[in-house]
């Protein structure tokens, strides 16, 4: 017979502040509930104002650990990404998002938190003991992230150079990155408007890499993210 | 009738045990405050335990008006506020052993706990009761469609005694509120249970010496433990003279065992929070009441003494037994 294994919540002692914006962060049935509530709602939004279409869905991982990245220049973009993944994979899936502007305010940081299930990364203040966090939870839980290597939303609507933080979270690990490429976020909620017009989003998933065999240095994290940025600009509809 | 009980706030001083519980416990809160105050003032007592004691006291001021609040204010309130105490400590043991993972069963736990506390709302003794195999078998089952055998008999067993202690056990004190003279009897235990737990903190800091059980609570002395039941009983007895006069339960030797009842079952709640913590390797249950910990941290000892209490009442006197049962399911 096996013994009994306890795992206490990872945020267990935190306090309800602490809590929210936590890289430790565990949900409950509470926060399922309103994560489903919010996806269900989303989901329905994209598929009637944008008529989201995903091509190569095929290439989705089946289970954890994995990392999607995608050029980035509307909020749209993690909404279209999360609502590609499916349900049973969702309350695993972790959006990484701007602290400074998910986590700071304590009713915007409940929405990120409880709606989104984002992890906050701190753009300014990153530590490499977050991104060591935000790495081993990865292997750990295990769980999924959605991170935009960009760094911002692209103001004109052209993709950026890639940061090398996903190098850091993925170099020298099996964990599979997923390269993905979205139209039609930009046209449809741009930077500068306050509020969606309906227009088409396509997503495009492109095939898992894997960047077991890189090195866990700052060389690697670099040729890391130029193999991703380099696929994601491929990617690019014909 | 059944609004007067429900929603009847303005009867809420008609007894005078609840006049002098309530004038009690406001005063012990108040007195509190300003020894805390004049022992900050006069400098003698010195950071960090300061600053602890103050933390400690503050959230006592909070914590009082939301429990004398909805007892007050009547049954459906009072009812309402144990579901809600219900469901916060399940949370809270549900992160702490790590079955909160196990959304399937965390679900059947939860649904449970809201059938005992509509059962009690409901004034429906019958569904009440049978709620507890009814529950175990939605939670034994429920996990079986996963069709995941590894694990099955701990995610059982911890939904099971998830269930009993916070739907089970604590709906107990949900279903008194059926009684027409809910208010003392409520308040009674409640307020029992946490004197005795000052009283075993007094007692236990000025004479204690031998341990209790010290791999489970190497705070807890022998001293602390006896003075607990030393001043709860005759405290409880007393109370409870005034409480249950001219019922078959007003005589001496049943109005102690009463007291004895509030104070041992007080005592091993608390210890049986202690072994479950021990168990897990953790301090508290949770940081949600500023130096308290969790609310499981704080209401431990009502878990135990709430179904002790209501069957040893029950036995002699009953609940509710002149009001209309079934008010919302009822014909």
């Amino acid at each position: 017979m096996d013994e009994w294994k306890f795992e206490p919540a990872r945020d267990l002692g935190l306090s309800p502040q602490e809590r929210l914006r936590s890289l430790r962060r565990e949900n409950g049935l509470l926060e399922a509930s309103a994560s489903a509530a919010w996806w269900g709602l989303i989901g329905a939004y994209l598929a009637l104002v944008h008529r989201l279409n995903v091509r190569g869905r095929e290439h989705l991982p089946r289970r954890a650990p994995f990392i999607l990245v995608a050029n980035h220049s509307s909020h749209l973009d993690v909404l279209a990404l999360a609502a590609a993944v499916p349900w049973r994979l969702r309350e695993r899936l972790f959006p990484i998002a701007a602290g400074d502007t998910f986590f700071e305010k304590v009713p915007v940081a409940m929405f990120a938190a409880f709606a989104l299930n984002a992890l906050p990364l701190w753009r300014k203040k990153c530590s490499p003991a977050d991104m060591d966090a935000l790495r081993r939870r990865l292997m750990e839980e295990p769980c999924a992230y959605v991170l935009f290597p960009e760094g911002t939303r692209s103001r004109t609507g052209q993709m950026a150079r890639f940061r090398r933080g996903i190098g850091v979270l993925v170099a020298g690990t099996v964990v599979p990155v997923v390269p993905c490429r979205l139209e039609g976020a930009f046209e449809a909620f741009p930077p500068h408007r306050r509020f969606p017009v309906p227009g088409r989003i396509t997503l495009s998933v492109g095939e898992p890499l894997s960047f077991h065999s890189e090195r866990n240095d700052p060389e690697g994290w670099a040729r890391i993210a130029a193999r991703l940025e380099e696929t994601v600009r491929g990617m690019a509809a014909p | 009738m059944i609004r007067d009980r429900l929603f009847g706030w303005r009867h809420a001083f008609d007894h005078p045990v609840t006049v002098g519980i309530t004038i009690g416990i406001l005063g012990i809160l108040v007195l509190a405050l300003a020894v805390i105050a004049l022992l900050s003032a006069t400098r003698r007592v010195k950071e960090p335990l300061r600053s602890e004691l103050w933390k400690r006291t503050l959230s006592w001021a909070v914590l009082v008006p939301c429990i004398l609040g909805p007892v007050l204010l009547g049954a459906a309130w009072t009812i309402a506020a144990v579901a809600l105490l219900g469901l916060a400590c399940y949370r809270e043991y549900a992160r702490a052993t790590g079955l909160f993972r196990e959304k399937t069963v965390s679900l059947m736990v939860v649904l449970g706990i809201l059938c005992v506390f509509f059962a009690a709302m409901d004034h429906w003794y019958g569904f009440f009761v049978a709620l507890f195999p009814l529950a175990v078998g939605l939670i034994a089952a429920g996990s079986i469609l996963l069709d995941q055998p590894r694990g099955y008999l701990q995610r059982v067993g911890l939904g099971v005694l998830g269930f009993m202690l916070f739907g089970s056990a604590l709906g107990h004190l949900a279903y008194m509120a059926n009684d027409g003279n809910y208010r003392p009897i409520v308040l009674l235990v409640l307020a029992g249970v946490q004197m005795n737990d000052v009283f075993a903190f007094i007692s236990g800091k000025t004479l204690g010496r031998r341990k209790l059980l010290p791999n489970t609570s190497p705070g807890k002395t022998l001293a602390g433990h006896l003075g607990g039941i030393a001043l709860t009983t005759p405290l409880v007895a007393w109370v409870g003279h005034l409480v249950f006069r001219e019922t078959a339960l007003d005589r001496p030797l049943l109005l102690v065992l009463l007291g004895l009842i509030v104070s041992v079952t007080g005592q091993l709640g608390d210890l049986m929070l202690s072994s479950i913590k021990r168990d897990l390797g953790i301090k508290d249950m949770g940081a949600t009441i500023p130096g308290h910990g969790g609310v499981l941290d704080r209401f431990n000892s009502v878990l135990l003494a709430a179904p002790a209490v209501f069957h040893f009442v029950g036995y002699f006197v009953g609940f509710g037994l002149d009001q209309p049962a079934r008010i919302i399911t009822g014909p």
